[in-house]
């Protein structure tokens, strides 16, 4: 070979050779299988909202998978989370700004993405340490809530998207609700990194459906929590998970922010409102005020 | 090593004679990390495999280019590509198993093992040796992977690949899971019982004190 392997320029040859296939190899991968990846995480989502609701494996094979059934089945609004008011169009133009370009919403609004952005964007907002009750930091201001229809058109029940700390990691998941917003219908994790056998086990069937049926508030106050030796019959209370303190004080801890005036509180007193105004106005009662 | 050795000396030389972990120690920190469950460990064994078969090929492909003061980082950049092309790969077919081995694929990269094969071996032998070098000691590395997932998974949890062998109490069967087990240290614990089962075998294998 006439050129000497360990000269200057071939040291440069070699080397911007071999980033540039490299680079290029890494990204082809990378935009071919993006549109399959996003897919699979948006099913993986949905897929965890309709167990979270109640749905069994078994059932939504039979009514023609995920997508369809998430697809037939729920509604998905986007709200802010200071006033609990309909936010679609507010975070659209957030999001175009924070992206510059046209996004859909429905595919790419990431809110632990958006939590994390500075808050001049105005997707998101710092959280003061007392308020700050499950380790987050910093949240969005605007979240996703998945509604339930039944086949008339009436809410059936109400999926939050919920996270807080434990003791490794985030824990990110569903807090499924009934529209009285007071009896838990479910709540599962999607991701999580907690000690597996200890803190792991929040991902167990059987821990979860211990969550089925319980109240969240008393007195407007939440009062759910995980309690380490849970009497029976104890409405607000769920059994501590055995060696996983700290993960048990997390999904407390959760509870208690998501569900508080820095949470969905908002969204909840005023749907709480308007279904009551709603019944007064059937009932033909006078509600002017 | 003989200068003129066969492909399935290369594959199976490096699963018990000179297995990567047990004799040369390396490639232990995701031995720990991965492997509370055989279906990681799988997931991350084939993971592995690839990298090193395929980046011990490329690497010895362009050795007689590589400019010696600079090889550590064309190995480094080639080992990375295929990194990330393993990860895309398992994050557009294997989802669920992609999120639960979270980080560790990325972490291949520092995989003694890779970077080891491809500096001590690859850099001066054919494409082919390097490529059956590279597959052999993926595939030791994955043969203490799987033992270790299975002691931990079946201890731990009572279970394997996620199907019941031993019912736990919790679930009303009589077996009390050893929590250590799916402890990182519990790991240390079987590789180094695996050493010992091996070198009692080959007592070739024992260093000098």
């Amino acid at each position: 070979m006439p050129l000497n392997k360990d000269s200057l320029p071939n040291t440069f040859l070699v080397a911007t050779t071999l980033c540039l296939t490299c680079a290029l190899i890494v990204s082809a991968a990378s935009v071919t299988l993006r549109p399959l990846q996003l897919e699979n995480a948006q099913r993986d989502r949905r897929n965890n909202i309709l167990q979270v609701s109640g749905f069994t494996p078994e059932e939504i094979k039979e009514d023609g998978g995920i997508k369809k059934v998430f697809e037939s089945r729920f509604d998905v609004e986007i709200i802010d989370l200071d006033t609990g008011a309909d936010a679609q169009v507010e975070c659209q133009d957030a999001m175009n700004k924070a992206k510059d370009k046209e996004v859909n919403l429905g595919e790419e609004y990431d809110q632990l993405w958006a939590s994390k952005l500075n808050p001049e964007k105005g997707l998101s907002e710092k959280l003061d340490k007392k308020a700050d009750l499950c380790g987050i930091k910093s949240r969005e201001k605007y979240s996703e809530v998945f509604i339930m229809k039944s086949l008339e058109g009436k809410p059936e029940l109400y999926v939050f998207p919920v996270r807080g700390n434990g003791l490794w990691s985030l824990m990110q998941g569903y807090l499924a609700v009934k529209p009285d917003f007071q009896t838990v219908v479910g709540l599962t994790f999607y991701q999580q990194a907690e000690t597996p056998g200890l803190g792991g086990e929040v991902q167990n069937p059987d821990w979860k459906a211990l969550w089925k049926d319980k109240k969240i508030y008393d007195d407007g106050e939440v009062k759910l929590a995980v309690i380490k030796g849970n009497k029976a019959g104890n409405d607000y209370g769920v059994d501590a998970l055995s060696g996983a303190t700290i993960t048990s004080n997390g999904v407390t801890n959760m509870i208690d922010f998501w569900m508080g005036s820095k949470g969905f509180g908002p969204y909840i007193e005023k749907m709480k409102n308007e279904d009551s105004s709603n019944t007064n106005a059937a009932a033909g009662g006078n509600n002017v005020k | 090593m003989s200068s003129k050795t066969s492909a399935k000396d290369l594959v199976l030389d490096p699963i018990f004679n000179n297995n990567p972990i047990a004799l040369q120690i390396l490639g232990i920190c995701s031995a720990l990390a991965v492997t509370t469950k055989l279906s990681t460990s799988l997931t991350m064994s084939f993971a592995v495999i690839a990298v090193t078969a395929c980046s011990s090929a490329a690497v010895a492909l362009i050795k007689d280019r590589i400019p010696s003061s600079i090889r550590i980082i064309v190995q480094m950049t080639i080992i990375a590509s295929f990194v990330i092309l393993v990860d895309q790969v398992l994050k557009a077919y294997a989802f669920q198993l992609s999120k639960e081995l979270s980080v560790f694929v990325g972490l291949i990269i520092t995989n003694c093992i890779v970077m080891g094969r491809a500096e001590g071996f690859a850099m001066k032998n054919s494409v082919s040796d390097s490529f059956f070098d590279g597959l052999g000691n993926g595939l030791g590395y994955s043969i203490i992977l799987m033992v270790v997932g299975f002691f931990r998974e079946l201890f731990g949890s009572g279970t394997l690949f996620g199907f019941t062998v031993f019912t736990k109490q919790s679930a009303g069967g009589w077996y009390e899971p050893n929590g250590l087990m799916l402890l990182s240290p519990s790991a240390f614990f079987i590789i180094g019982i695996f050493i010992w089962v091996l070198r009692t075998w080959k007592p070739e294998q024992v260093e000098e004190a």
